[in-house]
């Protein structure tokens, strides 16, 4: 096993760290039509000729950020160990079937106390051409295993 | 409430909000195999929202509902009285208490009500209430969505 980058947690100092934006998310009617289904938003918006995505569907492509973060060897973060507290979003417009749509994660903040992390992310949602779709904020806490 | 008040289900489709109107309380049932459809569409397959043994072992009682879920079903019933989800434009919440989900036929429902809170500059806040079994299970639930201007505005 290599150990050229130690894990030294998470740090104050990480506010501001970016990670590469995830590869194009191509939004389907199908995938619409199972995801409005599945939270039982009845909304005709959904359906038919030119469908939008419910708003929340946005979470969907800006979870797939969240991969990079846990694969972060200096952070040392373990999924297992998390909860997700707080969550908001930001739309600029409507996902629409066929939106080419990439996440690009940034620490927006991080407190520590005791043995817990306080994690602050803000996932970018655009297009490749770089139109800006929506903005989804977690609040995440993450218990040290050394607390 | 003032008595001017406008009661949600005789609100034609999609109209101005104003300060003060309510909504609900909606009731969104919630079985295993809706949970399980939302693992399968959100792509977040978390073993405590579908085995009991690994909730158990997380320290739940059982499976309980993606927070995830809850958020977007609590939105979907304010798209229903607003009318046009392209109308949102922000959402946030709080996740305060999971929602149990148990292995029955009937399975469990959560409420949403909603108050208008604000107008300004062309937008409303509508401040949502979502309750499991009486209890609060999301907080600080503010939902942000365009408003057609007065024409005096």
């Amino acid at each position: 096993m290599s150990s050229a980058i130690e894990s030294t947690g998470l740090r104050p100092d990480h506010v501001g760290r970016r990670y590469p934006a995830t590869e194009p998310y191509v939004v389907s009617a199908a995938k619409i039509a199972e995801f409005a289904t599945a939270i039982a938003d009845r909304s005709p918006a959904y359906h038919g000729s030119d469908p939008i995505a419910p708003p929340t569907f946005a979470m969907v492509i800006a979870a797939q950020a969240w991969q990079g973060l846990f694969d972060d060897p200096e952070l040392g973060l373990r999924l297992d160990h998390t909860i997700h507290t707080d969550q908001s979003f930001e739309w600029v417009r409507p996902l629409r079937v066929g939106d080419a749509v990439t996440a690009s994660l940034t620490i927006s903040s991080v407190r520590q106390r005791r043995g817990t992390d306080i994690i602050g992310l803000a996932v970018s949602l655009d297009t490749p051409a770089g139109e800006h779709l929506a903005t989804a904020s977690s609040t995440l806490w993450h218990t040290r295993e050394d607390a | 409430m003032s008595d001017t008040a406008i009661i949600a289900d005789d609100l034609p489709t999609v109209v101005r909000l104003a300060e003060g109107q309510t909504f609900g309380p909606r009731v969104i049932p919630v079985d295993r195999s809706l949970i399980v459809r939302y693992a399968g569409a959100s792509t977040d397959f978390n073993p405590i929202h579908w085995s009991d043994r690994h909730a158990r072992a997380a320290g739940m009682d059982g499976v309980i509902a993606h927070g995830m879920w809850t958020m977007g079903a609590a939105l979907g019933a304010a798209i229903s009285w607003i009318g046009d989800p392209a109308r949102v434009r922000s959402q946030r919440a709080r996740f305060i208490r999971p929602v149990p989900v148990p292995d029955t036929d009937e399975g469990t429902r959560i409420e949403v009500s909603g108050t208008v809170i604000k107008v300004a500059d062309g937008l409303a806040t509508i401040r949502l209430d979502v309750s499991h079994d009486g209890q609060t299970v999301l907080g600080r639930v503010e939902v942000q969505v365009t408003n057609p201007k007065e024409p005096h505005e």
